[in-house]
Parts: structure tokens; C-alpha cells; sequence
């Protein structure tokens, strides 16, 4: 009997031991889920999301918020690291867990509706108060998606941001040096622009610029009339006449103007920390940096991307949705809680005061906008983006991004001038129209 | 564990086992039955776990490999057309030859912790300090160790480059040059691993028995005769353990070169074939062809698996 008992006990501790034996890489929180405050329906949903450490304190208040205005129901919140997310998501599909309510990439849209993981939210949109006309265009067609493209078709999410990456620079040296501020309408064309970067650099602790391939080509590419795909996302466009002089005079920028920090200064670190501390004239903003550079030495206006051929600046718009699964149980309660955390006004106010990102709705990005005394003045800049010169990144129209970040893979010697940009575009297509096309199977 | 070339004990004395019932493992014998009944309780469990967290999954894996799954909808059959992508996919090959190149670390370490455990064996001051210093990378996280060295490897102010300087080396830009980066991880591969190799060394060595020695003494052996007749040798086992579990384990390297190069490295210098097949299932929704990877190089690890057995096993000193 002993023997028994005690067989059985040690039978139980291998079984825990060997439950708890994994890998140590913790990929969600589950902050607790309020109370459930009487009621006789309790509701229990989960929400999956993704974010920096601020994002995540004000995106848990607004769940709180929702908690109290809606008694019985209680929200569990799972949150990643942005890097994780994907991941994390992935795996709770397949295991057939999906949270009700979570962050969908644009990239990730087609996939998803394919595979029948959202919920169509026209029907809900329409019967309730959401008034359409007062959030971003570019917000909510990009989840539209009719099975064939995006943009076209029912909804599949609200947005959760836009993200315009606006073209920064920093008015304090400008100052100091005596230069004429740029214009925050007419955007320089190329030559201006070398020839103003080559006034401000000096090559020992101040340059022009530091531009990250992988985000910045988009504006020079898209302003000389290049694209990466042709109109119906069938064939890859990247060996194009205007998209080489495009991505020549990237490569230029650093190579032949010597406008920017050497290879070897450059790659190290960051040419985001020598614009945190003021040794770049100009650099990207997004609205998510806006909270960071703020708080640094000298001051930072906008202003509109250099232009190429075409006159006009172009840069992308980045976008997360909030989705609904289809199999949840309770899709009008989810759907009010993405009601929430897309288009509630105070939400809203809350994320823009916290400088997180520029507000969905128009009506309060525009009062916002209209504050040009605080830093940065020109805060119109990142709602024009929205709503006229920006569009999606490439990877966004297609089924995955797989064609897209090929490009980036081998381009590391094209950059330091050791392969010639035609060259690299003729070898670089075939392989990135391959790919697209096994995509779209 | 090592054969012993005993003397007289109780074990060669040949006894009618079953009259004396000393061991008797005759299944018929009632004597031990309760005993035999908990010996199997005992084992079923790791067996369940086995079967349930690794042959099932491995199965489906080998299933979905068949497959065009992209890990969110249906499995539809295709046949063998991801195995044929595969061996035209030239960054396969490419992560392969990194996997494998990585495994150069192996013997460097291998050879490392040998002479630290032959250090270590005598009897010097702070002997445990040591062995508790050499020890404490083996048991940090591997992901606060990759952080760590991601860090100490930056090319501005790393610690790495610093310490060059003092010797007045300029220090590359060792995780985003393709020559260095996987220089650069072998480097913090063998310095994690090689505690716990110069433990089982240490406890290799010091379980050769004394008489050997002094019978080599006796006979007129030098130190170093002695090292390369006795020591060596009968630590062979030990080498024979840690080259398997370490190539078993290099094989399917992801968690640095995730941290430490998130793209893969400059032109995926430093993509291993479990990063690889990591990204083409979640990134690129393309999770029958990254069974058919893994399915792959599960298999190249166990041919080469089965080799060193098989040659292991003509060696006079093995493992029983």
C-alpha cells in the first residue's frame, strides 16, 4: 500500500516536471482580467495584441474603460513583443485558440480572409455609429479585400493606426549654420537637396542624412515614377529605367555626395542614435517617434519628402487592423471592444496625447494638427501623407512579403558600390517574379 | 560504465543463479513481480511524453511536409514538389553550409574543455571558484546570453573591439560583416558550452583509477606518456557522448542567430537551416515546405548519427 502511494506520488511529480520542461522564451503576459461586475451574462473574450511598453499601459486602460462601461464582460489581455507577434498569432490559429479579438498586419490580410480566421464587419459597421467619413480612407481600405485585392470588397478590420513616415529635420542646425529652413509645402528635388546636404556635412560629426534602405527607398523610388509591381500586383516592376536612378541616387547619396557617415561609421549603429544626438540633418519621423524626439536637445520640424522625376513626394503609410476571429462566440461584444480600441474618442485623445500615433479619426487628428506651436510644428505634414501622397508598402497587396524582402537580401553590395545597380535589378527581378508568382498560388 | 578488468567478485563467480536467486531476471519467476510492475509504471511515463510531444508531432510533420499547407488552412497533397523545391533552393544549401560550418566550434571546444578539465584535476587554489566561473554561462539563458553578446559584438563601442584596441586591432563590425559572423558565434558558442564538456571531462578523468598511473610509473612512463596512453583515452567515451549530443545540437542552432542577426545575417551569412525553415513557415506562410526542411535535416542528423555510432562500435573503448 505504502509503495503504491508513494509510486503514485513520485508518478505525479515526473508528470508536472515534465510539463514544466520547455523552453524558457515567455511570449505573452496574461495581464489579469478585470472583474466581472454582477450580470447574469458573463462574456469572456481574449485580446491579442502587440506593442512598446507605453502602447501597452494606455491600450490596457481603454480595455479597463470598456470593461466598466460594459459590466459582465471580462477581457484577457495577451500581449507580445512586436517581433513575437506574428508568431504568437500563428500559433494560436493553428491551434485552433484564436483570440476574439486581435491586431491584424496589413500584409497578413489576404491570408487570413482566404483562410477564413476574420470576421466580415461590414454588416456590424453598418448598424452601428460608426461614421465612416470620419476615419482615414487609407485606414479602412486597407482592410477591405473582395478575395482578389485589396482595398476593394467588405471589411475585415478597423484600423488600429496609420503610421505615415514623414520626412524630419532638425531645425536647430539649421539655424546654427546659418541655412535657410526648408519649405514645409514644395519639397526639394534631388539636386537641392545634395546641394543643401553637402552644406551641412562636414564629415567628422555632422552629415546630411543616414537612410536605412529597407525604409526610406519608397520615397525616392515612388517619386521618380518607379513602383515595385505593376497595377494588378501580377509582375514585379523593379527593373525599370526610373526605379535604377532611383535607387542610384540612394546609393549616391552616400557613395558619391558623401553625405552620409561611412560604411563602416554607419553600419555599426545606428544612424538613429547620431540623429538623437544631433549630428543629422535630416531623417525619417514617424508618429510613433514623436514621444522620443520630443525629448531630445534640438528642436524637429516635417516636411515633405525630396522628389524625384515626378514633382511630387511620395512615402508609405504602415497600418495595423484589429480583427475579429470567426469562430468567436460573442461577435457583437468583440466587435464593440475593436469599436473601442479603433474609433472611441477618448481612446483616441489618450494615444495622442501619449504621442503614440496620429489619431483615426479626422475630426481629432485635424484639432490636433491645428496645434502648430508644439514640437513639431508641422504635424499637417504627417496628415497630408495620410491623405494624399502616401500609400501602402508593397508587401501590403500581395500574399506574403516573401518576393518583397528578396530584394533586400543580397543588397548589402549594391549599396557599397561593389555591384553595379543594373546589374543587381536584372539578376534581382526573375528571382523576386518567381516568388511572387509561387505566392499567389 | 568503463569495463572493468576486474578481478575476482562475487559477479564472475559462477553460480547456479537461479538456485541462489541472487538476480534473477527469468520473466516466469514470481519473486520480483511487484517490483517489475513498478519498473513499468515508472518507464511508461517519459514514454507517453516521448510519443506525445515527439513521435505524434514528428509524424504530422513528416505528413505536412507532403503537403502545400500554409499552417492556417487545409493540407492538400502534392506529393514530393516541396523535397524538389528544396534541392533547387539555393538558400537552403546556403543555411546548410552555414549549419555546418558553425560545427567547427565542436572540436575547438571539444579540445578546449579537455585541457581546462586536465587543469582543473589538479590540486591548485580556488579549484571550485573555477569550475563554478567556467559553469555559470552553461546554466544563463541562451537568449540573455545572445542579448549579452549582440551587444559586446557592436563594432562601435562593443566590449569586443574594445578589448582589441588596447592591442591596437581594428575591430570589424563583426555581426554585419559576412566574413565574421560566424567567426563571431562560434566564438560564443564554444565560450557557453565549455563548462559543461569540462565537467564530464573532469569526472572522466578522475574515475581513471590510480593504479593505472602508478603502474605507468612504475614502468617508466613520463607525464606525458602517461597523458597520451591513459588519460586520453580512457576519456574517449566522453568524446564519443559530447561529439554526438553536440552535433545533434549545433544542427538545430536558432535561438543566437535569431537574437543575434534577425535577418539572417548580411546575405544570410549566419542563417542556419532551423532559422531558415522558421522563417519560410511563419513569415512567408509556407509550412509544408518547412516540414519538408526539417523533415530533411532530421534526417542528415540521424545518418550521421548512425555513422559515428557504427564507427564508434570498432573502437576498443566504448560505452556499454
Amino acid at each position: 500500500m505504502k509503495k503504491i502511494l508513494s509510486t503514485g506520488m513520485l508518478l505525479s511529480a515526473l508528470v508536472l516536471a515534465a510539463c514544466g520542461n520547455g523552453d524558457s522564451n515567455d511570449t505573452g503576459t496574461n495581464a489579469g482580467s478585470g472583474d466581472a461586475a454582477g450580470g447574469s451574462e458573463d462574456v469572456n473574450l481574449t485580446f491579442m495584441f502587440r506593442g512598446g511598453p507605453d502602447e501597452r499601459e494606455i491600450y490596457e486602460s481603454v480595455v479597463r474603460q470598456y470593461e466598466e462601461d460594459n459590466p459582465g464582460i471580462s477581457v484577457e489581455i495577451i500581449a507580445t513583443d512586436p517581433d513575437q507577434y506574428a508568431t504568437s498569432l500563428q500559433a494560436s490559429i493553428s491551434g485552433n485558440d484564436t483570440p476574439d479579438v486581435f491586431f491584424v498586419e496589413q500584409g497578413s490580410v489576404m491570408a487570413y480572409v482566404d483562410n477564413n480566421i476574420l470576421l466580415d464587419l461590414t454588416d456590424l459597421i453598418e448598424q452601428s455609429d460608426i461614421d465612416l467619413d470620419n476615419i482615414w480612407e487609407y485606414g479602412i481600405d486597407s482592410y477591405r479585400y473582395d478575395g482578389e485585392v485589396i482595398g476593394e470588397g467588405p471589411i475585415y478590420a478597423l484600423p488600429k493606426d496609420v503610421g505615415p513616415f514623414a520626412f524630419g529635420y532638425n531645425k536647430t542646425m539649421f539655424e546654427e549654420n546659418g541655412i535657410e529652413l526648408p519649405d514645409t509645402d514644395v519639397p526639394y528635388t534631388w539636386d537641392e537637396f545634395v546641394e543643401v546636404g553637402q552644406q551641412l556635412t562636414n564629415g567628422e560629426d555632422q552629415w546630411a542624412t543616414g537612410l536605412n534602405v529597407n525604409w526610406s527607398l519608397h520615397a525616392f523610388l515612388w517619386s521618380n515614377g518607379a513602383s515595385w509591381l505593376n497595377e494588378d500586383a501580377t509582375e514585379v516592376t523593379v527593373n525599370t529605367p526610373e526605379f535604377a536612378e532611383a535607387l542610384q541616387f540612394f546609393v549616391d547619396i552616400e557613395n558619391e555626395h558623401n553625405l552620409t557617415p561611412s560604411v563602416e561609421q554607419a553600419q555599426t549603429l545606428d544612424t538613429y542614435q547620431r540623429w538623437m544626438n544631433g549630428e543629422l540633418a535630416f531623417f525619417p519621423v514617424g508618429p510613433w517617434d514623436m514621444s522620443t524626439f520630443n525629448q531630445l536637445d534640438f528642436e524637429y520640424d516635417l516636411i515633405p519628402w525630396p522628389a524625384g522625376e515626378t514633382g511630387e513626394s511620395a512615402t508609405w503609410i504602415g497600418s495595423l487592423g484589429i480583427g475579429v476571429s470567426q469562430n468567436t462566440a460573442h461577435p457583437e461584444e468583440a466587435f464593440e471592444l475593436v469599436k473601442y480600441l479603433s474609433v472611441d474618442p477618448d481612446g483616441q485623445q489618450q494615444l495622442v496625447d501619449g504621442l503614440i500615433q496620429i489619431p483615426n479619426l479626422i475630426d481629432v487628428a485635424e484639432d490636433w494638427a491645428s496645434d502648430t506651436e508644439s514640437v513639431p510644428n508641422n504635424k499637417q505634414e504627417f496628415l497630408d501623407i495620410v491623405q494624399d501622397y502616401g500609400r501602402a508598402l508593397p508587401g501590403a497587396k500581395t500574399y506574403t512579403g516573401q518576393w518583397y524582402d528578396e530584394f533586400f537580401i543580397n543588397i548589402q553590395p549594391v549599396l557599397e558600390g561593389d555591384q553595379s545597380v543594373e546589374e543587381y535589378l536584372e539578376e534581382v527581378q526573375p528571382r523576386m517574379q518567381e516568388l511572387l508568382d509561387n505566392a499567389r498560388q | 560504465m568503463f569495463t572493468d578488468q576486474g578481478g575476482l567478485t562475487l559477479e564472475n563467480i559462477n553460480l547456479n543463479k537461479d538456485e541462489v536467486g541472487v538476480r534473477s531476471t527469468s520473466r516466469k519467476s514470481k519473486l520480483f513481480q511487484s517490483e517489475h510492475r513498478a519498473a513499468f509504471l515508472f518507464i511508461i511515463i517519459p514514454v507517453v511524453g516521448f510519443s506525445l510531444f515527439s513521435i505524434i508531432p514528428g509524424a504530422i510533420s513528416i505528413f505536412a511536409s507532403l503537403t502545400n499547407w500554409n499552417g492556417l488552412g487545409n493540407m492538400d497533397f502534392v506529393g514530393f514538389s516541396n523535397y524538389t523545391t528544396m534541392f533547387n533552393d539555393t538558400y537552403f544549401w546556403r543555411t546548410l553550409w552555414n549549419t555546418f560550418y558553425l560545427m567547427i566550434g565542436i572540436p575547438i571546444g571539444l579540445v578546449l574543455s579537455f585541457l581546462l578539465a586536465v587543469g582543473l584535476n589538479r590540486r591548485i587554489a580556488g579549484r571550485q571558484v573555477f569550475r563554478v566561473i567556467y559553469y555559470i554561462p552553461v546554466v544563463s539563458s541562451l537568449a540573455a546570453i545572445s542579448i549579452l553578446w549582440q551587444w559586446a559584438y557592436n563594432g562601435d563601442f562593443g566590449l569586443v573591439n574594445q578589448v582589441l584596441d588596447l592591442f591596437g586591432i581594428n575591430g570589424p563590425n563583426w555581426l554585419q560583416n559576412p566574413d565574421t559572423v560566424k567567426p563571431a558565434i562560434i566564438i560564443m558558442s564554444v565560450w557557453k558550452g565549455v563548462g559543461y564538456s569540462m565537467l564530464l571531462y573532469l569526472a572522466a578523468i578522475q574515475s581513471v583509477p590510480r593504479t593505472f598511473y602508478e603502474a605507468a610509473e612504475l614502468d617508466g612512463a613520463s607525464p606525458l606518456q602517461r597523458f597520451r596512453y591513459i588519460t586520453w583515452p580512457m576519456v574517449k567515451p566522453i568524446t564519443f557522448f559530447l561529439v554526438i549530443t553536440n552535433i545533434i545540437g549545433g544542427s538545430q542552432i536558432f535561438t543566437e542567430i535569431n537574437i543575434m542577426t534577425p535577418t539572417g545575417g548580411p546575405m544570410y551569412s549566419s542563417a542556419t537551416t532551423v532559422w531558415y525553415l522558421w522563417q519560410q513557415a511563419f513569415s512567408n506562410l509556407r509550412m509544408g515546405y518547412a516540414s519538408a526542411i526539417a523533415t530533411a535535416l532530421g534526417v542528415l542528423i540521424f545518418v550521421i548519427t548512425a555513422i559515428q555510432f557504427y564507427i564508434n562500435s570498432r573502437s576498443q573503448y566504448k560505452l556499454d
